[in-house]
């Protein structure tokens, strides 16, 4: 019964949705505000799922239609899934096993996948090239974002973010030395999420709509509130392993510092979307080997240091 | 590599007009590009030969929405040059001035969409934003936002007064001001410069060859300019650079479009000062007598050109009109050469084209002939009123209510 | 002597079918009319010795038993020579000017869409600028086509 209570109300679908909702707002509102627009009012984010509900379906006739209705649900369900292992207000998440970070992060990946599926299952032209560019897209952030978040993992000695909260939670300070991988993730983060400057999967001006071409109504609804929840995931994912404080000020107030965090995150993204043009894939491509990874690789070297000399 | 061939067009997200292009892909390289035009042809030239001289004035200038001043000037600078008509200085100045302003809300109108299409979006927002600056001084000068209506054969239809060149001036301080701005923008920003530097290079021999004209001919180096080399209206009698780069790509153009716009804050500093008092039209005879002429003017996207033939009756017997997009679109496939599919808006947008300016004439379709599904005007007109009535919109009604209302 | 008078005095003792046939309408503005048979040879002089490198577009014009075609081409400095050449409707033939310049295709090609010429040398395109399904024997632009009869071709156009 908890369970059910955990997936249905919170902190699974609809705290999710309706923080997902919410960020999207704030992040419309505050693109909107840096790029000298008045911004949509509160409510703009529901009406439009509201809105995209009623709308019919379209599937095109090539496609196949299982697999098309498929990846949506897949989508946002994936991203509900990871939240179960992130610590939200306190050290402990709601379920936990040692490895859970290795799990988390593979869990986020599945959106993308199902981003590619859609796409390519489409049948589209346009779809299946934003299909193609959303998977040349992963392998390229992947790497800097999984190394990235290792190292916090490695200092702490632990695959478990539960363990690794409790290690941050004793060693207050630690997490200073993780900005850098911070920056790093919170880049990789863009592309996953595919926004400026790495919405090449879905740029319209070049494909139409990439992926989303062919979606519409329902499917579509359902895939956009997948992206919102995996913002929220994502920012989560990142506040748990990059601002592991105050995690032990009790419920009220963790889960008002724990908001406060995700959406601090979520602001960082949309101000770095409003600042950037759109990357052709080549480029974004070496800019995450050339530049990310050995970054990445810095971040490792220096919490390997510590855990060497300091932490032992 | 699989070949995909991937339309664009003639409905398409980067297109702000119909056109059709074709673009052969391997993986997300352009092999082959093929362009097919003509989906904006509304019989211009044609139906100008069935009108009026003054009406085509007016019918010129809505061969384009943005470069209208352009095309209706190019027009009666011919007709004027037929009846030898000697047109007051003063109506050369207004004409100039609206053709400069013209020019600044073309370029900046073609900075946002550049940003646009590379995904800049917060650029458009604010160019469109500083677009409004001369937009409301275009409405205020003319009484509209485009198609000023402002040229008529033998001179100009509306006075520019004091206070308003008062105000233009502060206008162009503000602007100036916005312009150096997005210059820093265009020449320190990151990703930009990644998007626009290197793509679509025309070389100099290029531009010569296939004959580019306007800034995308200036951004690879080729020094015209009608305004200075074939001068009219008042461009003889005030100080400009022409600005040339030699980057040969989308930088270069934009380079070239943002100096342009310093240079025509310059010219209408300039024109405001020097501007004679005078009459503002001449009378010139319904009927033009017979003869020809041809007239080039520099539009913002380049070299527009008008012929007029008259035949002594009060409607000429040939227009012609050539729009610079139509010199410009034949070097885009050369530009695409080598290039990846993320660079095609982009490339399209680096000439500013103007799909209805190139395709401005031919007729009509052969309604009820060749198509059992082409409703004739008169059908299509009652089944929209049937239309909305049935979904319970009235215009009638609206009508008479929005008329009380009013009262 | 101006430039242009330079340049018309040049023409006409090069070729003498241009003699009377040449004139200076205004400063910058040659007109002038070539005979079917030398026009490519003073097209080309104009281009190679005279200095008239830009091409500005070619003109159809119906002139009634005759078809004339104006290449307006124009130097660095602002003088335009406009060279027309009248052909015979019922066998509208001219050369491409493609070898010159190459951007010269899209105006021959709206010549043989709206006029009905025939330009040789010309390779075989999608058509420009008239749609695809347009009837092959209706040129809009020559004086005695008309819009379709009736009321709904008059409120279409």
């Amino acid at each position: 019964m908890l369970s059910i209570f955990y997936i249905l109300i919170f902190p699974g679908f609809l705290f999710l949705s309706a923080f997902g909702l919410a960020a999207q707002f704030v992040d419309r509102k505050l693109c909107a505000r840096l790029q000298n627009r008045v911004g949509p009012p509160w409510f703009q984010p529901l009406a439009d799922f509201i809105k995209l509900s009623a709308k019919e379906d379209i599937i095109p006739e090539e496609a196949n239609p299982s697999m098309f209705k498929l990846m949506p649900v897949l989508a946002i369900t994936a991203a509900i899934t990871a939240i179960f292992y992130i610590p939200l207000w306190s050290v402990n998440p709601i379920y936990a096993f040692s490895g859970d970070l290795i799990v988390v992060l593979y869990l986020l990946t599945i959106p993308t996948l199902t981003f590619f599926l859609g796409g390519w299952y489409s049948t589209s032209l346009y779809s299946r090239i934003g299909a193609v560019r959303a998977l040349t897209q992963l392998f390229a952030y992947e790497v800097p974002l999984l190394m990235s978040i290792l190292a916090p993992a490695l200092l702490a000695d632990t695959w478990s973010l539960k363990e690794m909260s409790l290690f941050y939670s004793a060693h207050p300070f630690f997490w200073l030395f993780n900005i850098l991988g911070f920056a790093i993730s919170m880049i990789a983060l863009l592309g996953k999420l595919e926004k400026v400057p790495f919405d090449i999967p879905e740029a319209e001006t070049e494909i139409v709509g990439g992926t989303f071409t062919e979606y519409s109504g329902r499917l579509l609804a359902l895939f956009r509130l997948g992206i919102d929840i995996e913002q929220i995931v994502g920012a989560a994912l990142l506040a748990a392993v990059y601002l592991p404080f105050g995690l032990g000020l009790g419920p009220v107030a963790g889960f008002l510092l724990f908001v406060l965090k995700v959406l601090t995150i979520v602001c960082m993204l949309s101000i770095l979307r409003t600042i950037f043009a759109r990357l052709r894939i080549d480029q974004m491509i070496s800019f995450c080997w050339k530049c990310l990874a050995p970054l990445a690789f810095i971040q490792l070297f220096i919490d390997l240091v510590l855990k060497g000399f300091i932490v032992r | 590599m699989h070949k995909v061939v991937i339309p664009i067009g003639p409905q398409h997200p980067a297109l702000k007009e119909p056109e059709s292009f074709s673009v052969t892909l391997s993986g997300e390289k352009i092999m082959k590009f093929s362009a097919r035009l003509g989906y904006n042809h509304r019989g211009i030239e044609k139906a100008c030969e069935e009108r009026t001289y003054i009406q085509d004035v007016y019918l010129t200038e809505r061969i384009c929405g943005i470069c209208s001043h352009s095309h209706s000037t190019c027009f009666v600078q011919a007709v004027e040059e037929i009846a030898g008509a000697d047109i007051p200085k003063r109506a050369l100045y207004i004409r100039t001035l609206v053709g400069e302003l013209e020019r600044i809300h073309s370029h900046l109108l073609w900075l946002g969409v550049a940003g646009h299409e590379v995904g800049f979006d917060t650029l458009l927002m604010y160019t469109w934003r500083d677009r409004e600056v001369v937009m409301d001084i275009l409405a205020m000068l003319t009484g509209n936002r485009v198609n000023y209506g402002i040229n008529t054969i033998g001179g100009v239809r509306r006075d520019v007064t004091a206070e308003q060149g008062k105000a233009i001036l502060k206008a162009m301080d503000t602007l100036e001001e916005r312009t150096n701005y997005y210059i820093q923008i265009a020449t320190k920003e990151t990703t930009l410069i990644q998007r626009l530097s290197g793509v679509g290079l025309l070389s100099n021999k290029d531009a010569l060859k296939l004959g580019a004209v306007g800034p995308t001919a200036r951004a690879s180096g080729v020094d015209r300019d009608v305004r200075r080399d074939d001068p009219y209206a008042a461009y003889a009698e005030v100080k400009f650079k022409v600005i040339t780069d030699n980057h040969n790509d989308v930088y270069g153009r934009t380079l070239v479009r943002v100096g342009e716009l310093l240079e025509t804050y310059k010219i209408i500093r300039q024109i405001i000062k020097k501007m004679p008092e005078g009459p503002l039209t001449v009378k010139v005879p319904r009927k033009i007598p017979a003869g020809e002429a041809v007239s080039r003017y520099e539009a913002p996207r380049g070299e527009d050109m008008h012929y007029v033939k008259s035949n002594g009756t009060e409607k000429p017997d040939r227009v012609k009109v050539r729009a610079p997009t139509l010199a410009n679109i034949q070097t885009v496939a050369k530009m695409l050469e080598d290039r990846q599919l993320a660079d095609l808006p982009i490339v399209i947008a680096a000439i500013d084209p103007c799909f209805s300016c190139t395709d401005r004439l031919t007729g009509i379709r052969h309604a009820g002939k060749r198509s059992k599904s082409v409703l004739k005007w008169e059908e299509l007109h009652a089944y929209s009123i049937r239309h909305y009535r049935e979904h319970g919109i009235d215009f009638a009604e609206l009508n008479k209510k929005m008329r009380k209302a009013l009262k | 002597m101006t430039k242009e008078e330079s340049i018309q005095s040049e023409l006409v003792k090069k070729f003498g079918a241009l003699e009377g046939k040449t004139r200076i309408q205004r400063p910058r503005r040659i007109f002038t009319e070539a005979p079917p048979g030398s026009f490519r040879e003073i097209f080309e002089y104009a281009i190679q010795k005279l200095g008239f490198v830009v091409l500005s577009t070619i003109t159809g014009l119906d002139e009634g038993t005759t078809l004339g075609f104006m290449y307006h081409i124009a130097r660095e400095d602002g003088i335009m020579l406009n060279i027309k050449v009248s052909v015979d409707r019922n066998n509208p033939v001219i050369k491409t000017i493609t070898e010159y310049f190459p951007a010269a295709d899209i105006y021959e090609r709206e010549l043989m869409d709206l006029l009905g010429a025939q330009v040789q040398g010309l390779p075989k395109a999608t058509r420009y600028p008239l749609s695809d399904d347009w009837p092959a024997d209706e040129y809009p632009l020559r004086k005695d086509w008309k819009k379709s009869t009736g009321s709904e071709a008059k409120n279409n156009a």
